[in-house]
């Protein structure tokens, strides 16, 4: 791996850099500036602005060159600051200023503005351009989210590189030519990405802006602090910026092993529920159909003693908790913890039986870290659309196949954001992928261009349910076959933001935090005492009805998930309800009571993401009305019910951990604060897992039936943080019935049509849709006024 | 599927086997379409994109780079006066006043009936024969304002189906860039390039 | 004096454009001679007979064909886009003898190991496209193009490309661009050179017609005639495409080594009306001009032009006589490439346009005195240093080229242009200049 270096000098200083590497970046990691407006690290060089221009040493005497386009040799000598370079940049700046408008007053950028401070440091004094500015009509919205002043624009090529390089779609392009060059999309056509904020955070001027921050703050208003997105579970760096107690911004912070800087709009547009009118800001307790405010004493109390009573009058194990995969690892590990000591049962599930095996997606032996994607040579994704529920991850493997050369294998019911990418797209119906999974594995099956690929290694697959109907099981032995071929390594997805870390706590009805096995609490120590060492019940198990008290922390069983209608039901029937939300939801509408939380951006603390990597989140407000972290809501009841569990910080539960946690040993907050601010991936130094999963080869049922119903989610949707941040919501695609052309004519359907799965009917409008495996009907998940199916295979469905 | 009817169709088929890629047809594409609709219309790039699987806007940036893809409607007659240096000199700008007073047509504009386009060119390599002037591609060398005008009024009362070099030389041209010889049969349909692989090119009668 | 690439068009002038012409005068013997041959061999010749391409660059062809790299496919794109103002020889001979360069495209295409080769003709020139398709169609019925050719096993491909209106795509990365079906611009060298990464990231190599119209008569009259035919390193013949006010304006087919006088004032009859020559440029629109009482009397070669500060280019030698308005002249150059400016790079969009505007005030009377040194700064900014050959800020040599008539008319005619500032534009043009903004755009 290690490389030869080679010897420059640059302004008389010499420096030891990689071979072949850019001359901009070289410089500057050897601490050398030179001026640059279209180069960024991550896209490809253009050398369009040539405001990088240098002088370099040839044989032929000195030769002006662009610094981002040139790359070092051994010997190179440079000067980037001699008169003719400084004339040379002058001129430059007088060129792009030519052109500009001087409205940098009104402008978003201004005060943090590329442009504006080179002027300073590096531009002439005052324009000699005395002819007519070329003129267009002034900021036009290409989205609902971005609106492009190409007066401002200096035609630097970011965005259309970022569109075409990295997100891969190329919906903005430069138009025309010469001086009348612009940027524009289509007539008609937006520009539509699930990636158009990182175009708004790398234009180097005012051209691109975001509606949802438009004249909001002026950037010497705002404070900033470095924290990890907790939307998506890829644990994306992020700075997040706050100006009176209020976060107005969200900017991409680059990280090599995560994000690289960028953010779905999603992650980047999605705060806006925090600030939402509808937060709730006081403990609630049900009187009658509705709630009235109540204090935290009153509250507590009362949570605290029917949970007493219950537990004495029935058994520990009537008590459950479902949730806590939506806050940090010190939350998470208090419910842990009080779940297993205050109550004394199993009871817990982060995941809303959407996920898969919790010991495979905490433990599985040769687990892959997102950056082996880069050294990939063959990438399978055989589970959910990436670009619609893992954004960040899918921009790595585009960029590991577009860019790296990787060869792409993908699996799915129908088309994915990555299928022009792929070398191998594979179709098939929900309930036969273990046919398929078998026939791949024959050495006479009908694929023998796919096995080749797989020859080459190292193999990196990402493996998860395509939908909510695809049996659990059937990822599993995806992945055990993957591991079959030789440095193959699995990345199994799940999605909820911090379910990762809240597995690694322990909740999940079969682990203890740290990656330890309930049925091995020896490995696991003192620290607890004594704790059940059977399974408990899965969050299905839990909405049997069988249950007498609920808690549910940050979850929305009656909507979020299949089966909406039988947990409706089993919360109904249940004694008693607790929920720890930051709203109202169809889930708490009847609980008995209801304490307010503290959100993201209003507590500290850390993350675990997909690779194990854990990370720190921050705060930058405090918390909304009354709301306080889930832990001390915890800690409160846990005192009230006469066993505290110790912790008066966050802080403190992090130390536990990495003393009780065997995983977690050794990562303190100290840590991830000064040493690794990129997080550490578990286990971490000298830190031993106990538990290692072998991925079970027994890929489950096939289930066969005329149509077969494919239900995924979409990146836009109806959960609750999307419905509350106004701007997202309105972009969810809406509830539709997607049928193949053969089938919609087979079946005389077109306009609407009814959909019969298990007790749930809908009628929804049809889309034709020749991507999906014949025989199958696709329905986005959760749409605003959609139907909530179950996790169904076999539905009917019948014309209106 | 496609909005082009099967010939052109056919067309489209034949011009992408000629590329190792099928990008590479999108400039003859862009051509076809402007063929169908007679300039090139948002329409015909998003039909171009289909074959080619690019994005709309991909081809839009593609089109709007070359100066021959009309984007907006012009007319059955694209009249192209050179007035780079070497016809400037010899008063290439006089025969574009001519053009442009005898058809009321400013330079950059097409007449209200949709059959006379005026523009001026850059340099269309009849340096030798300048002033010089195209219809359609056609070339014309040795203009003078006079015959400018006389084209114009040409073009307006024949109303020719297509247009032919050798007969426009000879009603309208003077001096060449050098000796023609060689009889020309072919002629142009539209405010495009007449050549056989775009199905542009007509019989002269 | 012998004629090469001219020859058969001036023997036979009504139908050296046909297969049958062009056989009976021994047409394809070198083609079908070459296919026995070896790259080494081929390359060889061509290098050792000296000939430099007809482009404008003129760079060595043998030299650039023992650059390309070992990876295959390997693609040829020969360059029909001659645009230059005043550059009308390719068109002739594209027009009047498809087949020469077809010959020469197939010995190439052996030399280089290329299967497919790309004829890359300018929109403007339907004409000519249609004599090129033709003889295409003429070679492959033949046997001379598609599978097996000439009964090899050689197979070669030719696909006619059609240009639609964009100067820059003559420059040869971009025309790789525009043949991706990209926007043409230009691409960056370093690391895109087309005999290591051209066209679809393959191998390539850029010829211009006539560099293609040489070879067959390199292969047919050996490397030492035809280094005889030329003078010193400027070997073989040139052609000339003469224009503005000179009686007889045309297309010359000459060697190397007569003074300017001799072409202005014997080959091409002299100046209109017995005028006097104020000035010209002696190699297309690019060039830095010349002026008679310092150049008339230079030889015409690469070097001696060059060491003058200027080039011989693509042959465009523009004749400007004693009437000629050099404010006029240079605001029509530079018009030229600010039009056809692809806008990428930062000095050329922006510089070009500037000084485009900055002339026309001045022609139309509403100069300031600073302008002249305003518009020297400005070119200082896109041509560092002002000298030659360019010492350029910007990708390509587009951008520089817009310099040459500033700093020549700074240079030769300063009093021109003050006298146009002090009283009010243009002395000779009592009307105001056209200004006119060309392009679709
Ligand atoms: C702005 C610009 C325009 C050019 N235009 C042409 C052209 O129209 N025709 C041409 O053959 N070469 C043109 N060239 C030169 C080509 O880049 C290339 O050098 C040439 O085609 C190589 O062929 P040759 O070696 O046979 O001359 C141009 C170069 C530049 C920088
Ligand atoms: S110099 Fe001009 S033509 Fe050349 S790349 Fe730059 S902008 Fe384009
Ligand atoms: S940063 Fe190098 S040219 Fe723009």
């Amino acid at each position: 791996m290690s490389e030869q270096l080679v010897t420059i000098t640059v302004d008389g200083k010499e420096m030891q850099v990689k071979p072949g590497e850019l001359l901009i970046k070289a410089a500057q990691d050897n601490g050398v500036y030179i001026p640059r407006f279209c180069w960024h690290p991550r896209m490809n060089p253009v050398g369009m602005c040539r405001m990088c221009l240098v002088e370099i040493e040839t044989p032929r005497g000195p030769m002006m060159v662009t610094a981002c386009t040139n790359p070092v040799n051994d010997g190179l000598v440079v000067d980037t600051q001699n008169d003719t370079v400084k004339k040379a940049q002058e001129g430059i700046l007088e060129f792009l200023l030519a052109n500009h408008p001087l409205d940098c007053p009104v402008c978003d950028r201004g005060g943090e503005c590329p442009l504006q401070d080179q002027t300073m440091s590096y531009g002439p004094g005052e324009s000699r351009f005395v002819e007519e500015k070329r003129h267009f009509e002034k900021p036009i919205p290409i989205s609902d989210l971005v609106l492009l002043d190409r007066e401002r624009c200096i035609l630097c090529a970011r965005c259309t590189r970022f569109s075409e390089e990295v997100s891969g779609d190329p919906l903005i392009e430069f138009t025309a030519r010469g001086n009348t060059t612009h940027i524009a999309t289509f007539p008609d056509l937006p520009f539509s990405s699930y990636f158009s904020g990182n175009t708004v955070q790398i234009c180097p001027v005012g051209a691109l802006t975001a509606t949802a921050y438009r004249f909001r703050a002026r950037p010497w208003d705002l404070t900033a602090i470095e924290s990890t997105c907790m939307h998506c579970v890829a644990g994306d760096r992020m700075t997040i910026q706050a100006s009176q107690n209020e976060v107005l911004r969200f900017l991409g912070f680059d990280s090599e092993a995560t994000n690289h800087g960028w953010l779905s709009d999603k992650c980047r547009f999605g705060f806006e529920y925090i600030n939402s009118e509808d937060r709730i800001t006081t403990p609630l307790i049900r009187q009658g159909d509705g709630h009235r405010t109540a204090s935290w004493a009153e509250a507590l109390s009362l949570v605290a003693e029917r949970l007493s009573s219950i537990r004495q009058a029935a058994s520990p194990d009537a008590i459950g908790a479902i949730g806590g995969a939506r806050g940090t690892n010190e939350d998470a590990y208090a419910l842990s913890k009080f779940m297993r000591t205050v109550i004394g049962t199993n009871n817990v599930d982060a995941q809303l039986d959407d996920g898969l095996e919790p010991q495979f997606l905490a433990a599985t032996a040769s687990r892959a870290r997102i950056g082996d994607l880069d050294r990939a040579k063959t990438i399978l994704v055989w589970g959910p659309d990436l670009k619609e529920e893992h954004p960040t991850l899918y921009l790595r493997v585009r960029r590991a196949s577009q860019e790296l050369g990787a060869t792409l294998i993908v699996v799915h019911p129908r088309a994915t954001g990555l299928d022009d990418r792929a070398a191998h797209v594979l179709r098939y119906r929900p309930g036969s992928g273990a046919e398929l999974l078998s026939d791949l594995k024959s050495p006479d099956g009908s694929h023998p261009a796919v096995a080749r690929a797989f020859a080459e290694g190292p193999v990196v697959a990402l493996v998860g349910r395509t939908g909510y109907g695809e049996d659990p099981r059937l990822p599993e032995a995806v992945a055990a076959w993957v591991r079959t071929f030789n440095g193959a390594s699995i990345l199994p997805l799940a999605r909820r933001s911090n379910v990762f870390g809240a597995l690694d706590m322990g909740l999940a009805p079969n682990l203890l935090p740290g990656r330890v096995s309930v049925t091995a609490t020896d490995s696991f120590g003192e620290a607890w005492g004594e704790t059940p060492s059977t399974p408990g019940r899965s969050t299905a198990q839990m909405l049997d009805g069988s249950m007498k008290a609920l808690i549910l922390v940050g979850s929305d069983p009656a909507a979020d998930v299949p089966g909406a209608a039988r947990a409706k039901e089993a919360l109904a029937s249940a004694e008693f309800v607790v929920s720890i939300d930051l709203f109202r939801t169809a889930s708490n509408a009847t609980a008995d009571v209801i304490f307010p939380a503290d959100g993201f951006a209003e507590k500290e603390g850390t993350v675990t993401n997909i690779e194990g990597r854990v990370q720190k989140v921050n705060a930058i407000t405090t918390g909304h009305g009354q709301s306080r972290p889930d832990w001390s809501i915890l800690e409160d009841l846990a005192a009230r019910m006469g066993q505290p569990l110790g912790f008066d910080s966050a802080q403190a539960i992090a130390k536990e951990i990495s003393t009780v946690a065997p995983a977690y040993a050794g990562v303190t907050w100290d840590l991830l604060d000064w040493e690794e601010r990129d997080g550490v991936v578990v286990p971490y130094g000298d830190a031993i897992q106990p538990l290692s999963y072998l991925p079970a080869d027994t890929p489950g049922a096939i289930v066969k039936g005329s149509l077969v119903l494919h239900s995924a989610r979409t990146m836009y949707d109806d959960g609750v943080l999307m419905r509350n941040g106004l701007s997202l919501h309105k972009l969810a695609p809406g509830a539709s019935l997607h049928v193949h052309p053969d089938d919609a004519s087979r079946l005389g359907l077109n306009g609407q049509a009814t959909i019969t799965a298990g007790d749930v009917t809908a009628t929804l409008p049809v889309v034709r849709d020749d991507s999906l495996a014949r025989g199958t009907v696709y329905v986005p998940f959760n749409q605003p006024g959609g139907p909530s199916l179950g996790s169904e295979l076999l539905v009917e469905v019948a014309p209106v | 599927m496609s909005i082009w009817p099967e010939a052109t169709q056919e067309r489209a088929r034949t011009i992408i086997a000629r590329y190792p890629e099928a990008r590479s047809a999108v400039m003859p594409l862009l051509y076809l379409a402007m063929r169908e609709d007679g300039w090139l219309t948002e329409e015909g790039m998003t039909e171009v994109a289909q074959w080619t699987g690019l994005t709309p806007a991909q081809v839009q940036a593609v089109a709007s780079f070359y100066t021959m893809y009309k984007r907006e409607r012009t007319g059955k007659y694209l009249v192209s006066v050179c007035t780079s240096i070497s016809c400037m000199l010899l008063g290439g700008d006089d025969v574009l006043h001519a053009v442009e007073d005898e058809s009321g047509v400013p330079h950059g504009e097409t007449d209200d009936e949709g059959l006379l386009s005026v523009e001026h060119a850059e340099c269309i390599g009849a340096c030798g024969g300048a002033p010089a002037v195209q219809v359609n591609y056609e070339l014309i060398e040795g203009v003078t304002p006079e015959k400018g005008r006389a084209l114009v009024d040409w073009l307006r009362k024949a109303l020719p189906e297509s247009v032919n070099g050798d007969e426009m030389q000879q009603l309208f041209g003077g001096p060449t860039s050098f000796d023609w010889a060689i009889e020309e049969s072919d002629a142009a349909l539209g405010p495009y390039p007449a050549f056989g692989p775009l199905g542009t090119v007509e019989e002269k009668r | 004096m012998s004629l090469l690439v001219t020859r058969r068009m001036t023997d036979h002038p009504t139908d050296s454009h046909t297969l049958t012409r062009y056989e009976a005068t021994g047409g394809y013997v070198q083609a079908r001679r070459s296919v026995g041959m070896t790259r080494d061999d081929l390359v060889e010749t061509v290098k050792t007979s000296g000939l430099l391409g007809r482009g404008g660059a003129a760079f060595s062809t043998g030299m650039k064909w023992s650059f390309l790299a070992p990876a295959r496919p390997a693609y040829l794109v020969v360059n029909g886009d001659e645009s230059e103002p005043g550059t009308f020889k390719d068109r002739q001979l594209l027009e009047r003898d498809p087949h020469q360069m077809i010959e020469g495209i197939i010995i190439t295409s052996i030399a280089n190991e290329a299967h497919h080769a790309f004829i890359y003709i300018r929109g403007e020139y339907p004409k000519p496209a249609r004599r090129v398709q033709k003889a295409v169609e003429e070679a492959y019925a033949a046997g001379y193009l598609g599978k097996g050719i000439f009964g090899s096993d050689f197979d070669l491909e030719v696909t006619v490309h059609l240009g639609a209106g964009a100067y820059i795509c003559g420059e040869e990365t971009a025309l790789i661009n525009s043949l991706e079906g990209r926007r043409g611009e230009p691409r960056l060298k370093p690391p895109y050179f087309p005999a290591a990464k051209g066209l679809y990231m393959k191998p390539t190599i850029v010829n211009n017609v006539e560099t293609m119209a040489n070879i067959p008569h390199i292969l047919a009259m050996g490397i030492d005639d035809y280094r005889e035919l030329g003078h010193e390193e400027d070997t073989g013949t040139f052609m000339f495409s003469v224009s503005g006010h000179v009686k007889k304006p045309g297309n010359y087919e000459l060697a190397h080594g007569m003074t300017w006088r001799e072409l202005i004032y014997e080959v091409a009859g002299g100046i209109r009306d017995d005028r006097e020559l104020k000035t010209w440029i002696p190699g297309g629109a690019s060039a830095p001009w010349f002026v008679p009482k310092e150049h008339l009397d230079l030889p015409i070669t690469k070097a001696d032009t060059g060491k003058a500060g200027s080039m011989l280019g693509s042959g465009a030698v523009v004749v400007m006589d004693d009437t000629t308005c050099v404010v006029r002249a240079a605001e029509r150059i530079v018009r030229f490439f600010a039009h056809e400016s692809c806008g990428q790079c930062t000095p050329c969009r922006e510089g070009t346009t500037w000084l485009e505007m900055i002339l026309r005030r001045i022609e139309a009377g509403q100069g300031r005195m600073i302008d002249l040194d305003l518009m020297l700064d400005v070119s200082d900014n896109i041509s560092v240093g002002l000298g030659w050959p360019p010492k350029q800020t910007t990708i390509c040599p587009l951008g520089p080229s817009a310099v040459s008539p500033i700093i020549s008319i700074a240079k030769y005619f300063r009093d021109e242009i003050l006298d146009h500032t002090e009283n009010g534009g243009c002395p000779q043009l009592r009307k105001p200049v056209h200004v006119s903004i060309g392009g679709s755009a």
